[in-house]
């Protein structure tokens, strides 16, 4: 082979790896590699078993409550299509609020019941001033309840 | 003979008439392995936990301690500039001394792991995961390796520097390493971390020889 | 105007002087603004209170952390490729402001996350990866520092540098291509800011600061080092007798 001919059959070569590389990064995104599973995950059975993990997800609306015993909190994690029950006992993160993101460490166990061993609070990349989310939400709200009249009056529409 | 193969052969022959040098670098793995049950206490529970990263973290080590070897010898006695001077592409010589480097610490460690592995307590599917990962995984040392070997060739203290190079390149093989080991534990599947250090290889395998020989070559100016 | 002829550093040495007060008084300027927005007229958040401020050190900080990683890589590589002198003390004057932006961003990050997250560290991606770019810059100076002939410590800096830059875009992904604990990107170039216009004032404002900061530092830097390096040469002989 000549010289240049080597040289091209190299720089192929090499091309040719990066690209089954790429292709198994590619693979590697269906699988999960996650800092978090999602409550979806974990009644799929995708989370570990008898092993310490995180979960990740919404703290349901009213659903924390402390136990008689005053350090221990109770609250479930939803991701909107499944929830899981989580206890805890310890301080709660400052910005730990209802509706709001959370990860929590710990084991599920038996019962369901996810026992957590730290609570961290997850906040988004929005930055707004209170009056602004206020308003934002009280837009949201308006147009569910637009939202929900349209749907009555469908029903209602139909029921005629 | 094939040039490629002769340098292969050569750094063979080489280490085998230096047998103490290699060796020394695998018990250093099976010592360094062995004194964390004695550090850590013999909890079997906790063991088998922090086992993966344990071996891995350990294997990390050996390889990078066999680093300096692999240009100190030609470098002192001028084979390398030989080498410099052939008309192969350097990348292609540099690819076969680290395949001859993989060989004689990579892939001992990799034979020895799943023993040392059973020490721990870690089930057989966790052993067979151990030994791929590490199979996968310790070419991608070699390789990010000698770049750091090339890097300080003849430069005082190389030996510490060459730790400061290496070793934060070293982190994604260990997370995937020592994850996909620690998948078998949670029942996940260990696909997603061992196609991980696959891609980790696939980038080190045309870039690594090319960086490497750029080094040499300004260590030689 | 010929660009090519402040590559040399006889030529650059007294260009980087005049202009190093100007950048100097404008990161000083820049940062009170920017302070005072941020202290003192953008509202606190909804969800974080006034915790929140911390991000007019942290996310200017972290954007040159990895800004100037690349440029040092991009000056590095020329200083290869090209052999120029400049380019590769360009490069390693870069290298400790980089490092310290990277702390930095490390440093008010860990500050910000215990009141917010709960805790001061954990690992995920995102702080993995800024924690190894500390070390890449570490790595670049401590390289460089041990080779005695300086044209040789520059190119194996420079591969080093080269190698490295895989990184800069794992560390600007990562929070989307794996689920972190760190949130997502406020600002970016795909779609409209997720932050009120007075915080992301004061957000651009101290972010044009400490690029101020960093070329004013950068280029003091690279006038010792021109200093050092060229002490034998007959302009900076001449430039003594001025005196």
């Amino acid at each position: 082979m000549k010289p240049r001919h080597r040289r091209f059959a190299m720089v192929v070569g090499g091309l040719a790896v990066l690209g089954i590389g790429a292709a198994l990064i590619l693979n590697a995104f269906n699988s999960n590699l996650v800092f978090f599973y999602s409550p979806t995950q974990v009644s799929a059975h995708e989370a570990p078993v008898n092993r310490s993990f995180r979960i990740g997800g919404l703290v349901q609306a009213g659903s924390l409550k402390r136990e008689a015993d005053g350090v221990t909190m109770r609250f479930v994690v939803t991701d909107t299509a499944r929830s899981i029950p989580v206890s805890y006992k310890g301080i709660l993160p400052d910005l730990f609020k209802e509706g709001k993101g959370v990860v929590a460490q710990g084991k599920l166990g038996e019962d369901g019941v996810f026992h957590a061993s730290e609570v961290l609070a997850k906040h988004d990349e929005n930055y707004m001033p209170p009056e602004a989310a206020d308003a934002v939400e009280k837009a949201q709200k308006a147009e569910q309840e637009s939202q929900k009249t349209l749907v009555m009056e469908k029903t209602g529409g139909s029921g005629r | 003979m094939n040039p490629l193969l002769a340098v292969f052969r050569r750094d063979l022959l080489q280490a085998w008439r230096r047998r103490a040098d290699w060796l020394t670098t695998f018990f250093f793995f099976v010592i360094v392995v062995s004194l964390f049950p004695l550090g850590v206490g013999p909890e079997p529970a906790m063991l088998r936990t922090i086992a993966p990263g344990i071996l891995w973290v350990a294997a990390l080590l050996a390889a990078m301690l066999s680093l300096p070897r692999v240009f100190e010898s030609d470098f002192a006695d001028g084979a390398l500039e030989q080498l410099l001077l052939s008309p192969e592409p350097l990348p292609l010589l540099v690819l076969s001394k680290t395949t001859a480097h993989w060989l004689l610490s990579g892939v001992p460690l990799a034979l020895m792991a799943p023993v040392l592995g059973l020490q721990f307590g870690l089930d057989v599917e966790a052993v067979r995961v151990l030994f791929w990962s590490l199979l996968l995984g310790t070419p991608c040392l070699s390789l990010i390796g000698v770049v750091g070997a090339a890097l300080t060739l003849g430069v005082r203290g190389g030996g510490v520097l060459i730790a400061l190079l290496v070793l934060p390149l070293y982190i994604p093989v260990l997370i995937f390493g020592a994850g996909a080991v620690e998948t078998v534990a949670t029942g996940t599947g260990a696909a997603g971390h061992l196609s991980l250090l696959g891609a980790c290889l696939c980038i080190a395998l045309p870039l690594a020889p090319w960086g490497a020989s750029a080094a040499l070559r300004v260590a030689l100016e | 105007m010929n660009w090519f002829k402040f590559s040399s550093p006889q030529t650059f040495y007294p260009l980087a002087g005049r202009l190093i007060p100007v950048f100097w008084v404008l990161a000083v300027v820049l940062a009170v603004a920017g302070l005072y927005i941020g202290f003192f007229v953008a509202p606190t958040d909804f969800q974080q209170g006034d915790a929140y401020r911390i991000i007019f050190i942290h996310v200017p900080a972290a954007w040159m952390s990895m800004f100037i990683y690349l440029v040092m890589a991009g000056w590095a590589a020329l200083g290869l490729v090209l052999n120029t002198r400049l380019s590769s003390m360009m490069a390693s004057a870069l290298a400790p402001t980089g490092a310290l932006m990277t702390f930095i961003a490390l440093w008010t990050g860990s500050f910000w996350g215990r009141p917010t997250w709960g805790t001061w560290w954990v690992w995920d991606a995102r702080l993995t990866s800024e924690l190894i770019l500390l070390f890449l810059y570490i790595g670049f100076m401590a390289l460089h520092a041990s080779i005695d002939e300086p044209r040789r410590a520059d190119k194996a800096a420079a591969i080093l540098a080269i190698v490295g830059v895989v990184n800069v875009p794992i560390i600007y992904f990562s929070v989307k291509w794996w689920n972190t604990l760190h949130q997502g990107a406020s600002v970016s170039l795909t779609r409209a800011p997720s932050m009120a216009t007075t915080m992301l004032l004061g957000m651009l404002v101290m972010a044009i600061a400490f690029w101020m900061y960093s070329i004013a530092a950068a280029l003091s830097r690279v006038r010792s080092i021109i200093l050092e390096r060229e002490r034998n040469s007959a302009w900076i002989g001449q430039l003594q007798e001025s005196r």
